[in-house]
C-alpha cells in the first residue's frame, strides 16, 4: 500500500492524486501525524507543474465546479481531508460528470459536509472576529480557526473596512493578512505577537460589555442554545466573554 | 461619548423588542466611507438567552409621553430615564464597528414630546451617520406612528429596514390597551413605504436611488389580548401580501404591569413558537392561513402546524419520495425546505430508499408516516397509531424544550414587548 505524503499545498495535492487516482488501496495525507499501516510505502510527493496542470484539465473538463471544491476541502484541519478530496476526484473521473448533486452517493456526502465545515467557520468569523485598535491606530484581530480560513474572510473585511489599516492573524497557523489601505500581504508569523493598545481601546470594550449585559434578559436563561450557535472554544478573544 | 450608564438605560428599554436580522440588504460601501450590508445578515455574538446580537439596539430616549398598559416604559411607570444625542449614538456605532462587535445600528424611541419631534431627532441621527460619518452598514429605524410622512419617505431613502410595530392584533384591543395609537397609524405608513419601495423598484437606469432594500418588519404582542391564532395568522398573511412585509415578529406577553384590562398569566413560549412555525408554512411551505387555522380557532399544542395539517388531510399521504413534486415534498411533515430540495436533486441520480434519506440526514421520525420510497412504507395504517406516536415524538421534544428555558415562576418577572 502507497501513503502519499504531500507538503499541504494545493498544487502537491493533485499531483498527488495524478498517481493516487488509479492506486486503488493508498493514501494521501499531508499529516505529519498520520498512522502508518502495516508494509506501508511512503511515497514523498513534491509538486509536479505538468502533473497538477493536466489533474486540474480534466476535472474542469468533467466537472468544472471541483476546482471550487477541492480547495474548499483543503482548507479543513482535519487529517484525513485530502482522503475525502481524493474519493471525491474519483468520483468525478469515473461518472466523467459533474457529481456535485450526487446527494445520496456516500463520497459526495462526506465532501458537501466538510466543505460546509469550512464555509460556515469562514462565515461565523466575519461576525465573531474582533479587532482592538492599536496605538497607531492600525486594528488588530487575532483569531484560532479550527481550518485555514483567513483567505476565505479577508475580502469580506477589505470590502467592509476598506479606509481601516488593519491585521488579522490565525495564531494557530502562524499567519497574518496584513492590510494598508492599499494592498493586501499575507506573512508568516510568530504565534505570538505583543500589541500595544490605543489609549480608548479599554473604554470601547467596557461599551460594549456593559451593552452585552444589558442586552440580556437574564430572566430567560438559554445558555445551551447561546453554545450550540457560538462555540466555546471562540470565546478567546471576545471581549465579551471576559 | 456615551456613558455606561445611560447606555444601560437605554439598551434595556429596547431589548424586549425582538426583531435582530441584518439580512436583505446589499449596500455597498463608498469611498472614503466604512461598512457594508451582509445579504444574508450576520450575527455577531450571543447572549446567555440564546439571542443574536447582530445590531447595536438601542433607543434615542426612554422618556414616553404615551401610556400604553403593556410597555414598561409608559408615561406612568417608575423606571430611570434617559436619553442620547445624534453624535453619542453615531460615535458609538463607528467605534463598534471598527471592532467588528455589530452589523450596523437598530434604533428606537419612545415617544418624547410629539412624534415628529421624535422622528425628527431619529432621522437626524440617521442622515448624520450617512453623510457625516459616511457609514454604510446596516441600519433599523424604527417607525414612530403618526409622524409627518415627510419625514417617513425621507428617513426610507436613509435606512436598509423601517418597522412599525403592530403590537395589538385588533382594532378593539388596541383602543383599550394602547388609546393613544390607533389602526390607521400603524398600517397608513407601512401602506406608503410599501407604495413608495415599488415606485422605486419601476425607475429605471440612473434615476435609480436604494430605497428601503431590507423591506419592512412588524411585532404583534400574542396572548394580550383575546384574538385567536386563526385571527392572528389571518392578520399576518394579509400584511404578508398587502405590504410585502419581510418578517411578522411574534412575542408572547409577560404581565409586567398589573392592570384589570390585562391577563395576569404569562402566554407560554409554545404558543409562540408554534406561530412562528406557522408563519414559516406560509412564507416558505406555500400553505394559506385559512389552511393552517380557521378564523376562530387556535394552534394545536401537541403538534406542530404542519403535522395538524397533514393529520387533517391523510388523504393526500403517503407521498412518494422519488416522484413527488416539490410542493407535495414540502407538505409532509418532518421534511423541512432544505431536506425538500436535497431530495428532489439527488433522486435525479439515484432511486433513493430510506436508508439513503437516513444517511442525507433527512428527519424521519415523522416523516416516515407520510411517505413512501420506491413503494415502501414503514408507518403505520391506523390514524389513531399515527396520531399518537406524533404526539409522543413532540412531547419527548416539548420537555427538553421547556427545561432550556426558564421555569414558570421566573418567568413571569420578564418584561413585554416595548414600542
Amino acid at each position: 500500500m502507497n501513503v502519499y505524503i504531500t507538503d499541504g499545498t494545493e498544487n502537491c495535492f493533485y499531483t498527488a492524486v495524478f498517481n493516487a487516482c488509479t492506486d486503488k488501496d493508498c493514501i494521501v495525507t499531508s499529516s505529519c501525524a498520520v498512522q502508518l499501516p502495516l508494509g506501508a510505502n511512503v511515497v514523498a510527493v513534491t509538486a509536479d507543474g505538468e502533473k497538477c496542470t493536466r489533474v486540474k484539465k480534466k476535472l474542469n473538463e468533467y466537472a468544472p465546479h471541483a476546482l471550487k471544491d477541492i480547495p474548499l476541502l483543503l482548507r479543513r484541519g482535519c487529517a484525513n481531508k485530502e482522503q475525502t478530496a481524493l474519493e471525491y476526484i474519483r468520483l468525478i473521473m469515473e461518472k466523467k460528470a459533474p457529481v456535485k448533486d450526487m446527494l445520496s452517493h456516500p463520497a459526495v456526502i462526506a465532501a458537501t459536509e466538510e466543505m460546509r465545515k469550512v464555509t460556515l467557520e469562514a462565515h461565523r468569523f466575519t461576525g465573531f472576529l474582533r479587532f482592538m485598535e492599536g496605538s497607531g491606530g492600525i486594528f488588530y484581530a487575532p483569531f484560532e480557526p479550527d481550518n485555514d480560513i483567513l483567505e476565505l474572510i479577508l475580502p469580506h473585511f477589505i470590502r467592509r473596512l476598506k479606509n481601516q489599516p488593519f491585521v488579522i492573524h490565525d495564531t494557530i497557523r502562524g499567519k497574518a493578512a496584513l492590510y494598508n489601505m492599499r494592498e493586501c500581504a499575507i506573512v508568516h508569523t510568530d504565534k505570538k505577537v505583543n500589541v500595544v493598545l490605543s489609549d480608548c481601546e479599554d473604554a470601547f470594550q467596557k461599551l460594549w460589555k456593559e451593552y452585552y449585559e444589558s442586552v440580556n434578559i437574564a430572566q430567560r436563561p438559554h445558555e445551551k442554545q447561546m453554545k450550540g450557535y457560538m462555540p466555546v472554544r471562540y470565546w478567546k478573544y471576545m471581549p465579551e466573554k471576559h | 461619548m456615551i456613558d455606561a450608564e445611560r447606555l444601560k438605560i437605554l439598551t434595556e428599554s429596547a431589548k424586549y423588542d425582538v426583531s435582530c436580522s441584518s439580512s436583505g440588504s446589499r449596500r455597498a460601501n463608498t469611498k472614503g466611507g466604512i461598512g457594508n450590508a451582509s445579504v444574508g445578515g450576520i450575527c455577531h455574538s450571543f447572549t446567555p438567552d440564546g439571542r443574536c446580537i447582530s445590531l447595536l439596539k438601542i433607543l434615542m430616549s426612554n422618556r414616553c409621553s404615551y401610556n400604553c398598559l403593556y410597555c414598561p416604559n409608559r408615561a406612568e411607570a417608575d423606571v430611570p430615564r434617559a436619553s442620547a444625542t445624534p453624535d453619542e449614538l453615531c460615535e458609538l456605532v463607528i467605534a463598534f464597528y471598527k471592532r467588528n462587535y455589530i452589523e450596523g445600528l437598530f434604533l428606537s424611541s419612545a415617544v418624547e414630546g410629539s412624534p415628529d419631534r421624535t422622528m425628527e431627532r431619529m432621522l437626524d441621527t440617521v442622515i448624520r451617520l450617512r453623510k457625516v460619518y459616511r457609514f454604510n452598514g446596516y441600519i433599523h429605524l424604527k417607525g414612530i406612528p403618526m409622524a409627518d410622512r415627510a419625514l417617513v419617505s425621507r428617513a426610507a431613502q436613509y435606512v436598509d429596514r423601517m418597522s412599525y410595530n403592530v403590537e395589538l392584533p385588533s382594532e378593539k384591543s388596541l383602543r383599550l390597551l394602547a388609546p393613544q395609537k390607533t389602526k390607521e397609524s400603524v398600517l397608513l405608513p407601512m401602506k406608503q413605504l410599501f407604495l413608495e419601495k415599488k415606485a422605486a423598484g419601476e425607475e429605471k437606469g440612473k434615476n435609480r436611488k436604494i430605497f428601503l432594500p431590507a423591506g419592512q418588519t412588524t411585532q404583534l404582542i400574542v396572548g394580550a389580548s383575546p384574538e385567536s391564532d386563526g385571527q392572528i395568522l389571518k392578520l399576518s398573511e394579509a400584511m404578508y401580501r398587502r405590504f410585502s412585509l419581510k418578517r411578522v415578529y411574534y412575542s408572547s406577553y409577560v404581565p409586567v404591569v398589573r392592570h384589570s384590562l390585562l391577563p395576569d398569566r404569562c402566554t407560554g413560549l409554545l404558543r409562540e413558537h408554534r406561530l412562528y412555525q406557522a408563519d414559516w408554512l406560509m412564507r416558505f411551505y406555500g400553505f394559506d392561513a385559512d389552511e393552517i387555522a380557521k378564523e376562530g380557532e387556535n394552534l394545536p399544542e401537541e403538534y406542530d402546524p404542519k403535522c395538524a395539517w397533514a393529520l387533517r388531510n391523510m388523504q393526500f399521504f403517503p407521498v412518494e419520495i422519488n416522484t413527488a413534486p416539490l410542493e407535495k415534498l414540502l407538505r409532509v411533515p418532518g421534511i423541512g425546505t432544505l431536506g425538500a430540495y436535497k431530495i428532489i436533486k439527488a433522486r435525479k441520480f439515484a432511486k433513493l430508499d430510506f436508508s439513503d434519506l437516513a444517511k442525507m440526514r433527512i428527519v424521519l421520525k415523522r416523516a416516515k408516516f407520510f411517505i413512501t420510497c420506491g413503494g415502501k412504507f414503514y408507518g403505520s395504517d391506523n390514524y389513531d397509531t399515527v396520531k399518537t406516536a406524533l404526539m409522543l415524538e413532540e412531547r419527548s421534544e416539548k420537555y427538553e424544550q421547556l427545561s432550556l428555558f426558564s421555569t414558570p415562576e421566573t418567568s413571569l418577572s420578564v418584561h413585554t414587548g416595548q414600542l
